[in-house]
């Protein structure tokens, strides 16, 4: 009986806690709350399944924060936070559809220069304060077009006509954007996370005058304390301790909820730990420290026998790239700055010379020894996941490459190109030579300490030899390789590159005046007819709204680049590789084309213990 | 009705915990006997989760050294091991070093690991890999040298195919790196050299070496958990090979077993 009362006692104390936790959230669920349709048939979640609340969720990462201000970051060790803590008005589904988020829905105008976002009511941002069009108007007209922000979200808004969306606020719950021309991307762009007006106004200057310009630059930074932080995601940061954690709570105000009425978020915590390496880890991994873990090709083996027996799942899939390119970028403006490089610089901008590299990339010698198979050959800037890949027959459609550009590995080939254009062996020494009769070295680098990138340069300048081109692998340091990228003094770098569904999010890439155009900064002023092309169709695959038409714009851009500009030569793109353990509930839905929140593709709304 | 519902859940409470003591108490008689000792060890994994939440380190350092059977001191140092994950790097390595019973020593191996594959110096010619060959080779104790081992080949994976490992899992500088690359090997025959059911109890019972024929036992184990054999089909067989075939190979059916008791 004495042990009966201790139990009542004990599971009143639970229900109390629940009970205050439960107070600050909404007191019923909202009217135009988001219903996720887990376990529905005919929707992308028939896959998934309702779960139960409770539980905290520990993954790794390698890098802390640097900011919690979304605005201003550049770089994923903030935005894998952010992400979390904030919405914007729209979303992609699993299928890369459109679908409502901040807002509920909206109407376009018969001319698609207007749209009308109706946004959800009810809704309060973390803090418990009302959502309202305020805040939508606040993000866009104060913070992303505020030239006293420093944000890159401003490139992305920006027309083809150097304009940005007009966005006004009609009435609390209505916005209207308004385009001064077609812009097919515009939903994408426009689902830019949504910041809390009544929190970060105060941080602007012509808002507020009393703060110096550029305030909000440095404001959420880590010394704030996370109580000020608010958003409208699942997780709020509870606290952070440098080379240790970042703990997120569950926001009490989340406006998911599951088709049984229960609020999502279903973890009440997301730990983030701070490891030394990828390597630690896969052994906290293993040790069951942690739930969920993104893997390399070379921890498949690691991982696969201890699978069964420590009940975890090692997801691979070797069909399906992740996004983003690996390349061999050669500096077509090598010297040009200080008059040096002659040779070089002719050299890297004929285009049978960069062909010929082409066909020096051994791509399958790279798949199978630096990825043990879990990879594919990659010719395109548009990655395969893309319904605008051009190996694919239609918009969306099966990967054939009919037309796909494939510069196949061939050291004759590669010789044959270089004999045409003069670059032979002029003194029997057995390396190929310049007109003048000096020998072509070549420099080639990356960053030191990524195993794979050394690899992919191990490979290629092993083949070149073999055809008596001489290229010099140097690796060096991270930040000193990005200085020689955007210095314009690499001679040739290994790198790679981020990427998405929609092309257009690479204009600044392969733009003749993109900020990262950096194999040939000097288009900005003097591009060549061939990047004036790129260039128009870039504009005319945003300039449309029809998807078909857009993808034959885009086929053509992607095959203008691989086949005739090769600004960029292609390595291969690595498999998507995951492991969690089987305890965590809808983790099966982590895939490389859904991560709109949650470190590694693992989407944080939906996971559960089961 | 809130009251109803209440003691339902205190019920339902009630034989959760109760069907979790009958559980632990039916390990714990086959954990005390040691007729076949593979099916004693295996309840012994199967109960390390437990040990570490309910007893002291001390305790646990007695047990694993002085347990009656096999099955208790693999219990103790399956626990030790979870329990030394919140240790220093100086105590985890004191302890692989020292004197103390092999199975206490055995408990800082995999603790070990994330200390070991984070050495650096300052030296300029310092290299991880040779540093690490060099303990798998000079190491103070067995143990020692298998953490040292087992380190090594973790970083090494990347570089190293099946064929490499199949020649060093036979020939090594020492036998704890030729088991350690047996371990990783049991990896590539799972995913990207997969072998058959038959060809992995051949490589369990008769491989030529320790490291060969643990490769075929850790992924013969694997097979086995994803089998349709019940906990009584793996205990009826070790009974049938008790103290025959190969060590690793009833180890594999021990690790399978120790899966189906709920480890």
């Amino acid at each position: 009986m004495k042990k009966l009362v201790l139990v009542l006692a004990a599971l009143l104390v639970v229900f109390s806690a629940s009970a205050v936790v439960m107070a600050q959230g909404y007191d019923a669920q909202p009217a135009d709350a988001m219903i996720v349709p887990l376990g529905v048939a005919g929707t992308p979640y028939a896959d998934l399944e309702p779960g139960v609340r409770g539980g905290t969720m520990y993954v790794a990462t390698i890098s802390d924060p640097k900011k919690w201000n979304y605005v201003t970051s550049h770089e994923t060790s903030t935005t894998q936070y952010t992400s979390i803590m904030l919405r914007g008005l729209v979303d992609n589904d699993p299928t890369f559809a459109l679908v409502p988020e901040l807002a509920k829905s909206w109407d376009v105008s018969e001319d698609n220069l207007v749209i009308t976002f109706h946004l959800r009511e009810g809704l309060k941002w973390s803090d418990g304060e009302p959502f309202t069009a305020d805040d939508v108007v606040f993000s866009f007209n104060d913070l992303y077009y505020n030239e006293d922000v420093e944000t890159d979200t401003r490139d992305i808004l920006l027309l083809p006509d150097d304009t940005y969306p007009v966005v006004e606020k009609v009435d609390d719950y209505t916005v209207k954007v308004t385009l001064s021309m077609t812009f097919r991307p515009i939903l994408n762009s426009i689902g830019a996370p949504i910041l809390p007006k009544h929190a970060l106004a105060q941080y602007v200057h012509k808002l507020n005058p009393d703060v110096p310009v550029g305030t909000f630059n440095s404001c959420w930074g880590l010394d704030t304390d996370p109580a000020e932080l608010v958003g409208m995601g699942p997780f709020m940061v509870e606290s952070y301790a440098p080379d240790q954690h970042v703990t997120m709570v569950r926001n009490p105000y989340y406006y998911h909820y599951d088709p049984n009425g229960v609020q999502l978020p279903y973890f009440d915590k997301y730990v983030v730990l701070t490891v030394a390496s990828q390597d630690v880890s896969l052994l906290k991994f293993r040790n069951g420290e942690l739930d969920a873990l993104g893997i390399r090709a070379t921890d498949v083996p690691i991982l696969k026998r201890e699978e069964a027996q420590k009940d975890f799942t090692v997801l691979v899939d070797p069909d399906v790239a992740v996004y983003g390119t690996s390349w061999i970028g050669i500096n077509q403006d090598i010297g040009l700055a200080e008059g040096t490089n002659d040779n070089e610089r002719a050299l890297f901008r004929m285009r049978d010379f960069r062909a010929a590299m082409s066909h020096l990339v051994d791509k399958q010698a790279m798949i199978d020894t630096l990825y043990n198979g879990l990879a594919v050959p990659q010719w395109s800037p548009v990655s395969y996941l893309s319904p605008f890949y051009a190996g694919r027959d239609s918009y969306g459609g099966p990967v054939t490459e009919t037309d796909a550009v494939v510069f196949e590995y061939s050291l004759m080939k590669a010789g044959e190109l270089l004999d045409g254009i003069g670059i032979i062996d002029r003194d029997g020494d057995g390396w190929r030579d310049y007109e003048d009769g000096t020998r072509v070295e070549i420099e080639l680098n990356t960053n030191a300490g990524n195993t794979v990138r050394e690899g992919v340069c191990l490979i290629v300048a092993d083949r070149a030899s073999k055809i008596g081109l001489k290229l010099n692998f140097i690796p060096v340091d991270f930040n000193t390789l990005v200085n020689k990228l955007f210095a314009s003094t690499g001679e040739m770098i290994v790198l790679g590159l981020t990427g998405g569904p929609e092309p257009n999010s690479g204009a600044n890439v392969y733009s003749s005046s993109g900020g990262l155009h950096f194999w040939h900064y000097s288009a900005a002023d003097e591009p060549t007819e061939l990047e004036k092309q790129i260039d128009g169709l870039l504009d005319a695959a945003v300039a449309t709204l029809d998807n078909d038409e857009a993808f034959e714009i885009y086929k053509e851009y992607q095959i203008t680049l691989a086949n005739d500009d090769l600004g960029l030569v292609y390595t291969v793109n690595p498999a998507f590789t995951y492991a969690y353990y089987n305890k965590v509930g809808n983790a099966q839905i982590a895939r490389p084309n859904y991560t709109p929140s949650g470190i590694y593709g693992l989407v944080m709304d939906y996971c559960f213990f089961k | 009705m809130k009251f109803t519902g209440l003691r339902a859940l205190v019920v339902v409470a009630c034989v959760v915990a109760l069907f979790s003591m009958v559980v632990v108490a039916n390990l714990e008689t086959i954990v005390s006997d040691e007729l076949i000792p593979e099916i004693s060890a295996a309840a012994g994994i199967a109960l390390a989760g437990s040990y570490a939440d309910t007893m002291t380190e001390a305790g646990l350092v007695v047990l694993a050294a002085n347990g009656r059977t096999i099955g208790l001191r693999t219990a103790a140092s399956g626990a030790l091991a979870i329990q030394y994950r919140a240790k220093t790097e100086e105590e985890i390595m004191a302890i692989l070093k020292g004197t103390a019973d092999p199975m206490i020593r055995a408990a800082a191996i995999e603790p070990a690991l994330i200390y070991l594959i984070s050495v650096t110096s300052e030296a300029e010619d310092f290299s991880l890999t040779d540093y690490l060959k060099d303990i798998a080779i000079n190491g103070e104790t067995h143990e020692m040298k298998l953490a040292a081992a087992k380190a090594y080949y973790f970083m090494m994976r990347g570089s190293l195919k099946v064929e490499d490992l199949e020649v060093q899992a036979v020939t090594n500088d020492s036998d704890e790196l030729a088991y350690a690359a047996g371990e990783v090997l049991a990896g590539f025959y799972l995913s990207f050299n997969p072998k058959t059911q038959a060809e992995l109890e051949e490589l369990a019972i008769n491989g030529e070496s320790a490291g060969m024929r643990v490769a075929g036992s850790i992924a013969l184990a694997t097979l086995l958990i994803n089998s349709d054999l019940t906990a009584l089909d793996i205990e009826t067989t070790l009974l049938s090979i008790a103290g025959t075939k190969s060590a690793e190979y009833r180890a594999a059916y021990k690790v399978a077993l120790a899966v189906r008791y709920g480890s």
